[in-house]
């Protein structure tokens, strides 16, 4: 594999990582695709930041209007949300933006230190799988891509949050197709691509929630890789309970389900991003399920971990092809 | 005399030793000329005019299994990457990948 540019910088809570090989025919260098890459990131975040009231996206959920002029960007935005809700049957909503903000996640809690998972867990109520909302108020929304406009019941609010970093991740990959390797890593959420790849698979380490440690590597040679847990946002509310981001849509409170994290595999990133989201909110037994078809990674409670898929199947080898020409008379 | 009794003078059976020499004769003469024209290089191709016998490829594949090294607190494990679950030998790279994490995000 060719040498590659790479840049990190800080941006939608997390850190962005960019590894970009060789350019195309036509393409501009690595190095400038790769600051091309980052001004996407930087329009992206402002325009779908929950937390900046000046970003088109809380302009949108302010908005009495029933149909609301968007940019082409939030219209992608939500229709990749409203995607993310159809393939998890109602799991991963996103509207539940006054539960989120109830639970205590009303401000960025990018750079604070997260509370203790292991106290949490020993504090945490009977786990149990989370639930659709019998309401699915996202089934109201609808993007009209013809007026330019997103269509949704006045009052009601969009959150980005659970599929704006996968989407990030697909729309940088789209604009490193012509390179000859890239990795796109948007605060963990994983896109691999390009013809490099596909030739010596790029190795994703797995972290481990409750240790940091890696403990699991997986080989990619195109696609993405997300994992969702509760590790990293989570705090005690005002009445000194625990809570996290990932929130049971039944019941607008945070799920506690059995598993701290999981980590999906996908044709890409959006797709993973919501298998991981959609397994850890459906337990142990549905989220094994929901991981058969692209294989990943349940981490359980206890710290367990149970490899699902192909990653499951032993002993690992990899098979590759060689062609050998011989000349035989006819 | 019944109806199916043969009529007339009986036939007579051939003697053996005209038999013998006549098929001993036509044995030598078959045996004749297949050694004539083998001995010859009597052969479809060599009396056809045809042109030069083509060479025909054939492309054998090889399945290569490889044990993948371990990596991180763990061995590496192949992964059913989504699109494209295995890929060609990894020999091919002279620069190892940089390595990936993916975290909770």
């Amino acid at each position: 594999m060719s040498a590659e540019h790479e840049v990190t910088f800080p941006a939608m809570g997390s850190h962005v990582r960019l590894l970009i090989g060789g350019a195309g025919p036509g393409l501009p260098s690595a190095a400038t695709a790769a600051a091309e890459a980052q001004s996407f990131v930087a329009d992206f975040e402002a325009t779908l930041s929950r937390f900046d009231r000046d970003s088109e996206l809380c302009a949108l959920n302010r908005d009495r209007r029933e149909c609301v002029p968007a940019s082409p960007l939030l219209r992608r935005a939500v229709a990749a949300g409203l995607v993310a809700a159809e393939q998890s049957r109602g799991l991963v909503d996103p509207t539940l933006v006054e539960e989120i903000e109830r639970a205590g996640y009303f401000a960025s809690r990018a750079w604070m230190a997260p509370a203790s998972l292991e106290a949490a867990l020993a504090q945490a109520p009977a786990r149990r799988p989370a639930q659709p909302n019998s309401k699915a108020r996202w089934r109201q929304w609808r993007v009209d891509e013809e007026a330019g406009e997103i269509v949704r019941p006045p009052g009601q609010r969009f959150d980005s949050g659970g599929s704006g970093k996968g989407l990030a991740a697909d729309l940088l990959a789209m604009k490193l197709a012509g390179y000859r390797s890239f990795v796109v890593d948007c605060g963990g959420d994983v896109r691999v691509g390009g013809v490099d790849a596909e030739l010596s698979p790029r190795l994703v380490h797995v972290e481990h929630p409750l240790s940091g440690k890696h403990l699991h590597a997986i080989r990619v040679s195109a696609g993405g890789v997300a994992t969702s847990g509760l590790d990293r946002r989570i705090w005690r509310d005002a009445c000194g309970r625990y809570a996290h981001h990932l929130l049971d849509p039944a019941t607008g409170e945070p799920a506690w389900t059995g598993l701290i994290a999981v980590t999906a595999l996908a044709a890409t990133t959006l797709e993973a991003e919501t298998l991981a989201k959609a397994a850890l909110l459906s337990g142990p037994v549905g989220g094994a399920e929901l991981l058969r078809r692209h294989g990943g990674l349940l981490v359980h409670d206890s710290g367990r971990v149970e490899l699902v898929g192909s990653l499951a199947r032993r002993p690992r080898v990899r098979l590759s092809q060689t062609n050998a020409t011989l000349e035989v008379a006819a | 005399m019944t109806m199916t009794e043969a009529k007339g003078k009986p036939k007579r059976r051939p003697s053996v030793a005209p038999v013998f020499l006549g098929s001993l004769a036509l044995f030598c003469v078959l045996f004749g000329l297949i050694a004539y024209r083998a001995g010859s290089g009597f052969s479809a191709d060599a009396t056809a005019v045809s042109p030069p016998t083509p060479q025909r490829k054939l492309v054998i594949r090889r399945v290569v299994t490889t044990v993948v090294p371990g990596a991180g607190s763990e061995p590496a494990a192949t992964a059913g990457a989504p699109v494209e679950a295995e890929a060609a030998p990894v020999e091919t790279a002279p620069v190892e990948p940089a390595p990936v994490v993916t975290s909770s995000s």
